[in-house]
């Protein structure tokens, strides 16, 4: 991996975070988008075979102690995140934007829902998780993201 | 889809599962995730930049009009200040003289960390907030926070430069309380909505009314005693319920407050002298 593309990929990471962290006044804290989810997924999409299980590790752990939730529960579903994308990514880079979209909506769904059972399951926490806004505001800002980030890998000659 | 892919996730499902399930009942996860806080640091530094800069625009666009109508209130809320804590001080030294007459053990010295609010957390099922004072500041877990107004709520996680405060309006929430008036205790547990707490286990017949002032009780050693909580602002008696609903507003203005006060108790962290000042 050429030394530009890590630096790129931390400097997407660190975006991430920061876009996680960004304060946002109280009425539209129900508007967050997933970020390092989406982040994650441009990532995964333009180099499988650099980004794989493996970042699901230490982002996760990260977003853990960022969201204060339990140590592994993004861990969960950020892997499982990773996989759902390789396993349709013969398909998704075929995909026009729209269905593309919708995909991620779906994928945001699932990944909120795991969050809800795993906790569930490990804990006697039943904390509700929101599940339609994040996946509809995460599907809507996604095409703009992806298209600026493509865009910015093809200046820098790395998609 | 690399090879083995199934079954590295099957692999990482069970180890993220039992790591949830360690660090959802024991702390040994507590120097791992101060250890990521450092990591965390820059990215959180830079996400409240936009806010410092708006802060700084909004301070440096007040006119020396305002600017004086300010300081003439607080000089006059200042006057209003000093002739109570002069009656506090008179109070206090009495209450230490009687306290030690009955050979109580009680720390009435509660000391104090000044800190602000940094970030609110965006997830709307819960009351929290982010303040600018971490583990490197003797910050600990467990730690009670207030307002100007009244108790806010307790550290629940603390990372290098930032902690985590739980409110007393989330749900996940309760203190024990006692009636100002009369001394009737009870436990204020959050709704969820920043403006409402609700007593549970309020016999019917207890004497509580609107209007009355809740304090902390110091019950569960985990709050200071005798600091405003809630006023009471509704008693319902529900015919054939042995437990009446009881509503409050919490003191501490919770939506609007930007600094805090975090207390130290004798014994219960590590105290920078630099740092801190004593509440007379």
């Amino acid at each position: 991996m050429p030394i530009r593309a890590v630096i790129l990929t931390l400097l997407i990471i660190f975006a991430g975070f920061v876009l996680e962290h960004l304060p946002m006044p109280e009425l539209l804290s129900w508007l967050q988008p997933l970020w390092l989810l989406l982040l994650l997924s441009i990532l995964v999409l333009h180099a499988p075979q650099h980004f794989g299980l493996w970042l699901a590790i230490p982002l996760g752990l990260m977003l853990d102690v960022e969201n204060h939730q339990l140590l592994g529960l993004n861990v969960l579903t950020l892997g499982t995140h990773i996989v759902l994308l390789q396993l349709l990514y013969r398909r998704l880079i075929m995909f026009h934007f729209l269905q593309l979209t919708a995909v991620m909506m779906l994928l945001v769904v699932v990944h909120q829902v795991l969050q809800f059972w795993a906790v569930a399951l490990v804990s006697e926490n039943r904390t509700p998780v929101a599940i339609w806004e994040p996946a509809l505001v995460s599907g809507l800002v996604w095409p703009w993201l992806y298209a600026l980030m493509h865009l910015g890998m093809k200046r820098l000659h790395l998609a | 889809m690399p090879a083995y892919q199934p079954q590295r996730l099957a692999a990482l499902t069970v180890v993220a599962l039992l790591l949830m399930w360690t660090d959802s009942r024991y702390d040994w996860g507590q120097p791992l995730r101060y250890g990521i806080g450092y990591v965390l640091a820059p990215a959180q530094q830079t996400a409240l930049v936009p806010q410092l800069v708006g802060r700084w625009f909004g301070a440096s666009a007040i006119t020396r009009e305002q600017l004086q109508i300010e300081n003439q209130q607080l000089q006059a809320r200042n006057l209003v200040l000093e002739l109570r804590s002069q009656r506090l001080a008179a109070l206090e030294s009495e209450n230490t003289e009687l306290r030690e007459l009955l050979s109580a053990s009680e720390q009435v010295d509660d000391r104090v960390l000044v800190a602000s609010v940094v970030a609110v957390d965006p997830d709307p099922f819960s009351q929290q907030i982010l303040v600018n004072k971490g583990g490197e500041d003797g910050v600990f877990i467990g730690q009670p926070v207030l307002d100007a107004y009244g108790l806010l709520g307790q550290v629940i996680d603390v990372m290098p430069f930032t902690a985590r405060v739980l409110m007393i309006a989330d749900p996940n929430h309760a203190i024990p309380v006692q009636v100002n008036r009369n001394g009737v205790r009870a436990i204020a547990v959050g709704t969820g909505s920043l403006t409402e707490l609700e007593l549970i286990y309020v016999p019917a017949t207890a004497d509580i009314v609107p209007g009355d002032l809740l304090v902390s009780s110091g019950l569960g050693e985990r709050y200071p005693r005798g600091y405003p909580v809630a006023t009471v602002t509704a008693v319902e008696n529900i015919p054939g319920q042995s437990f009446a609903k009881v509503l409050a507003e919490p003191s501490a203005q919770l939506d609007r407050s930007r600094h805090l006060l975090l207390v130290f108790r004798k014994g219960a962290g590590r105290v920078p002298p630099e740092t801190l000042w004593r509440r007379d």
